[in-house]
């Protein structure tokens, strides 16, 4: 197994794909204390716009807490690129025929299922904290940290949510054809559970609650209000993950 | 020993059925030629035996232990060139010959050292760049070396001579003849002279069945009767002949063609007796070209 995740590492560094995901994971995490921080500037000069036909704008006070409303609007714009950029790392190889020589030297499948899934979860929790970290930073930096609740534990939260995208991602690339019906099939599953997330009744025992950071940190919802949901991830990750590894053992390479 | 054995193998896709009742087997030490022409079924029996498609019916037996779809322990014995070979392109030929040593738990010094006989025996020791800008000649090469690295008992090569030009075709057959010391060869193709050439037994697939098999010898044998050439001197000698011998086949201005050598005494005869001059008289010896148009016209 070692042998095939040194060769999933090379594709990784080799097409370039880590070295654009750092970039943008790395932007990302800059761009959410930045745009907290320009926010009076912005306003103060829209102010003197505004102020000529007739509006008044009050001074606005930007805190940690601004930084952290947007670090939970933009990661999941994070998460779309991360799984947009990882779709074809099993159908690029059903489509060019790269695994057969693998499988036929006797590498087990369930390896080369494993190699794969560790560099998905790996490479989404190393990306995810780096951004997590460097927006943790600046924010302790400009402002305090001191005044959102939990910050960690929302973001752990958020990462979990990730996860149990992927693992939907990876049932998907064991059974499809192509990366297009792996997107479309995550997508589906990821939009169905924000659509039911909807009604206030299923939302508590949805991952999709687990987007939601920004209560925690404000301290509107305490921890264990997550915990069903919590329990649904995992268990949906888990099942997700068995099937992928029976429906990859009779899948036709 | 058998290296390899098929018993009543039936495969369909959907409505299709493209393998019907194929039974053969390979012993150990032989280059077997599995002969068909495009669309016979040929790849898709290749893959059975490796386990990468499921069998409706029949049972496929490596070095004796039963092959299963999925994950199959008999890969083992086996080194695999597929038709069109694809490798990861960011690779160089060494690093993937390498890869594929660690994927079959070779030790690393074992690795490099077959890895460098390999490349300079496909001719590929000189070349360092990524495989992205290889000909689909070179990647044929590679896949022949990745085939043999780890000295498998039976190697598996579809249609390895197709891609490649007369060159570099002559050198692969060299290095499948070279090859049967030490392993048993099955290899696909739908060039008969690749066959005659180094194969000691030869099955015939057409429309999914197995029509014709054995060693060369008997394939050959097949066809006692040859058939003769008659070229006369002059054209209106060839018609003498035609009308009184109506058998005959006109082939040219002056060449007939006798089926079998029927009769031929009694045509020697009769030019003997007529004084007709002639040019040529000559026995053709069946090809395989011959029995397997032969084969599939049936």
């Amino acid at each position: 197994m070692t042998a095939f995740l040194k060769k999933e590492w090379m594709e990784l560094v080799r097409t370039g794909r880590l070295w654009i995901l750092l970039l943008l994971f790395i932007l990302f995490g800059i761009m959410n204390p930045a745009s907290a921080k320009l926010t009076p500037w912005m306003t103060d000069i829209m102010a003197e716009q505004l102020a000529e036909s007739g509006f008044v704008v009050n001074a606005v006070t930007v805190d940690a807490m601004t930084s952290w409303t947007q670090f939970y609007k933009n990661i999941p714009m994070a998460l779309i690129v991360f799984v947009l950029l990882s779709s074809g790392i099993f159908t690029a190889e059903y489509q060019r025929g790269t695994l057969i020589p693998v499988v036929t030297k006797g590498l087990s499948r369930r390896r080369i299922l494993a190699a794969k899934a560790s560099l998905l979860f790996g490479t989404w929790t190393a990306l995810y904290f780096l951004c997590y970290g460097i927006t943790y930073g600046y924010n302790a930096y400009f402002w305090d940290n001191g005044i959102a609740e939990y910050p960690l534990l929302g973001a752990l939260y958020w990462w979990l949510f990730g996860v149990w995208v992927l693992s939907w991602f990876l049932l998907f690339s064991t059974v499809a054809a192509s990366s297009t019906q792996v997107l479309f099939g995550t997508g589906a599953v990821s939009l169905a559970a924000y659509l039911l997330g909807l009604f206030p009744k299923a939302g508590t025992y949805l991952p999709v609650k687990l987007m939601d950071g920004m209560n925690l940190l404000a301290g509107n919802t305490a921890p264990g209000d997550y915990s069903v949901s919590v329990g649904t991830a995992c268990g949906t990750a888990v099942v997700c993950m068995l099937l992928a590894v029976v429906c990859f053992d009779r899948k036709q390479l | 020993m058998e290296m390899l054995t098929l018993s009543h193998v039936e495969k369909h896709f959907g409505e299709k059925q493209v393998l019907r009742d194929v039974s053969f087997s390979v012993p150990e030490h032989t280059v077997f030629g599995f002969v068909g022409q495009n669309g016979a079924g040929k790849t898709t029996a290749m893959k059975l035996i490796l386990g990468l498609l499921p069998l409706n019916s029949g049972q496929i037996t490596v070095n004796g232990s039963a092959v299963s779809y999925g994950n199959t322990d008999t890969n083992r014995f086996i080194g695999y060139l597929p038709d069109v070979p694809e490798f990861y392109s960011y690779m160089t030929p060494a690093e993937y010959l390498s890869f594929c040593g660690e994927i079959t738990g070779m030790p690393k010094q074992e690795v490099k050292k077959r890895s460098h006989e390999l490349l300079s025996l496909v001719g590929l020791e000189n070349e360092n760049h990524r495989i992205k800008g290889f000909s689909r000649g070179m990647k044929q090469r590679l896949g022949v070396a990745q085939a043999l690295l780890n000295r498998p008992r039976l190697l598996i090569c579809d249609e390895p001579t197709s891609a490649l030009d007369p060159a570099g075709r002559k050198e692969l057959l060299d290095i499948l003849t070279a090859a049967k010391k030490q392993t048993t060869v099955l290899f696909s193709t739908h060039i008969l002279s690749d066959v005659e050439h180094i194969c000691d037994k030869l099955a015939f697939l057409h429309d999914g069945r197995i029509v014709l098999q054995g060693t060369l010898k008997e394939v050959r044998k097949l066809r006692r009767a040859s058939n003769v050439e008659l070229e006369m001197e002059y054209a209106r000698d060839a018609e003498l002949l035609l009308s009184d011998f109506p058998f005959l086949r006109r082939q040219g201005q002056n060449l007939l063609f006798l089926e079998e050598g029927k009769a031929l005494p009694e045509i020697l005869g009769r030019i003997a007796e007529e004084k007709l001059p002639i040019r040529r008289v000559e026995r053709m010896e069946p090809t395989l070209e011959d029995l397997f148009m032969e084969v599939i016209a049936k």
